[in-house]
């Protein structure tokens, strides 16, 4: 990724590598909206998110130089924070997983549009919420993330034919769930 | 598995052109693609950033490694298995045949002056039996016999020191009968006969 006047994410790597610590931030600032929205999607709570975006950013600094391809620093972040997720999640069954860590609360100016999306948005969060954790990594991936299959494979370490059919089947079960609500 | 048609997923893998989409199917696409949106939509409030937090963490010196393995030791971990069903069922087959045959060679700690008295009754209809004599002052309820396999044969087995004594069993806790198996029985002072039994030192 390059930010117009911002310098290239392998040269950003090269800085760190070289001891320039400070240019790690460049990554944090770069990447963590991305991440924070993966994780929260993955784990249901920003708080949860947010401490497996943080430990991820400190692995990733920790083990900066086994990157192998500092271009692609973005699937190496993923990959990570991926994995993160998934001890988060093992470490509480899923039954646990809250869906938010409070849930939104109606504002007097909020219009009629506005409640309806965020009733919307519950919908689709708590279909999210219901899939299996593969599932639901593969949707948010693919389709909040937007990553392509080929990244989605580097990430997961999965084959794509096998995350198409994840993406696949989580599809149908939200689209269940939307029609269902319709 | 509710199963959606093939094109809707080739026209949300950027496979098929929107406009090539069948009007019924359009729909669901848009759908799909809407939920999509709302997920990916910032929250609503501050976003709090990590990247003081990250860093903070980042600028202090790396534990030592023998501080990290203690680290790890003292944390708990999870473990998961994967097994395939088939060697879960060996593996407890191989279980239960050391824990029969270990269970087999220990046996129960005996003294010097200890032995075995095995007591046998059968009582089909009975819900429990337990064993009074001598050697526990004729109290109920303390030695309690067991019918595992739900036969009807009720059996204890209890280590006592050596010597001779008088029991009786108490089937439902009210009915005293002596032991029919045995043929040794002596008279008690209360007109009923009591059955004997010997128990030798396991120890010569």
């Amino acid at each position: 990724m390059n930010v117009r006047g911002a310098p290239p994410d392998a040269e950003v790597v090269a800085l760190v590598l070289a001891g320039d610590t400070e240019a790690f931030g460049i990554v944090i600032r770069r990447y963590e909206a991305g991440l924070l929205r993966f994780a929260t999607r993955m784990l249901g709570s920003r708080d949860a998110a947010a401490d497996a975006v943080a430990e991820s950013f400190v692995r990733a600094y920790r083990h900066l130089a086994s990157c192998r391809e500092p271009a692609r620093l973005r699937t190496w972040l993923y990959r990570i924070v991926t994995n993160r997720c998934k001890s988060h999640l093992v470490r509480r069954s899923v039954a646990d997983v809250p869906l938010d860590d409070a849930p939104p609360v109606a504002d007097p100016a909020d219009t009629e549009a506005d409640l309806e999306r965020a009733d919307q948005l519950l919908l689709v969060e708590r279909a999210l919420a219901d899939l299996s954790p593969d599932k639901r990594e593969a949707f948010v991936l693919k389709h909040v993330e937007g990553l392509s299959y080929e990244e989605m494979a580097v990430v997961t370490g999965e084959r794509i034919p096998t995350l198409k059919m994840r993406v696949h089947r989580a599809r149908e079960a939200l689209l269940k769930v939307l029609e269902d609500h319709a | 598995m509710n199963v959606i048609d093939q094109r809707i997923h080739q026209a949300l893998d950027g496979e098929l052109a929107a406009e090539a989409v069948p009007a019924e199917l359009r729909h669901a696409v848009a759908r799909l693609a809407a939920a999509a949106a709302l997920l990916a939509a910032p929250p609503p409030g501050p976003a709090a950033s990590l990247e003081s937090r990250v860093m903070a963490e980042i600028r202090r010196p790396a534990p030592s490694r023998a501080r990290r393995v203690m680290r790890w030791l003292v944390t708990p971990h999870s473990i998961i298995l994967r097994v395939r069903p088939a060697w879960s069922v060996a593996f407890a087959a191989v279980v239960a045949t050391l824990t029969l045959f270990t269970a087999g060679d220990q046996g129960p700690e005996l003294g010097e002056h200890e032995g075995i008295a095995q007591f046998v009754g059968r009582f089909p209809e009975a819900q429990s039996v337990h064993v009074v004599g001598t050697f526990n002052d004729w109290r109920p309820g303390s030695i309690a016999l067991e019918d595992q396999d739900h036969d009807g044969v009720w059996r204890a087995t209890v280590v006592l020191p050596a010597g001779t004594y008088e029991y009786m069993f108490v089937v439902d806790g009210e009915r005293w009968v002596p032991d029919h198996l045995e043929e040794r029985l002596v008279a008690d002072d209360f007109g009923r006969e009591n059955s004997i039994v010997i128990v030798r030192p396991a120890r010569r």
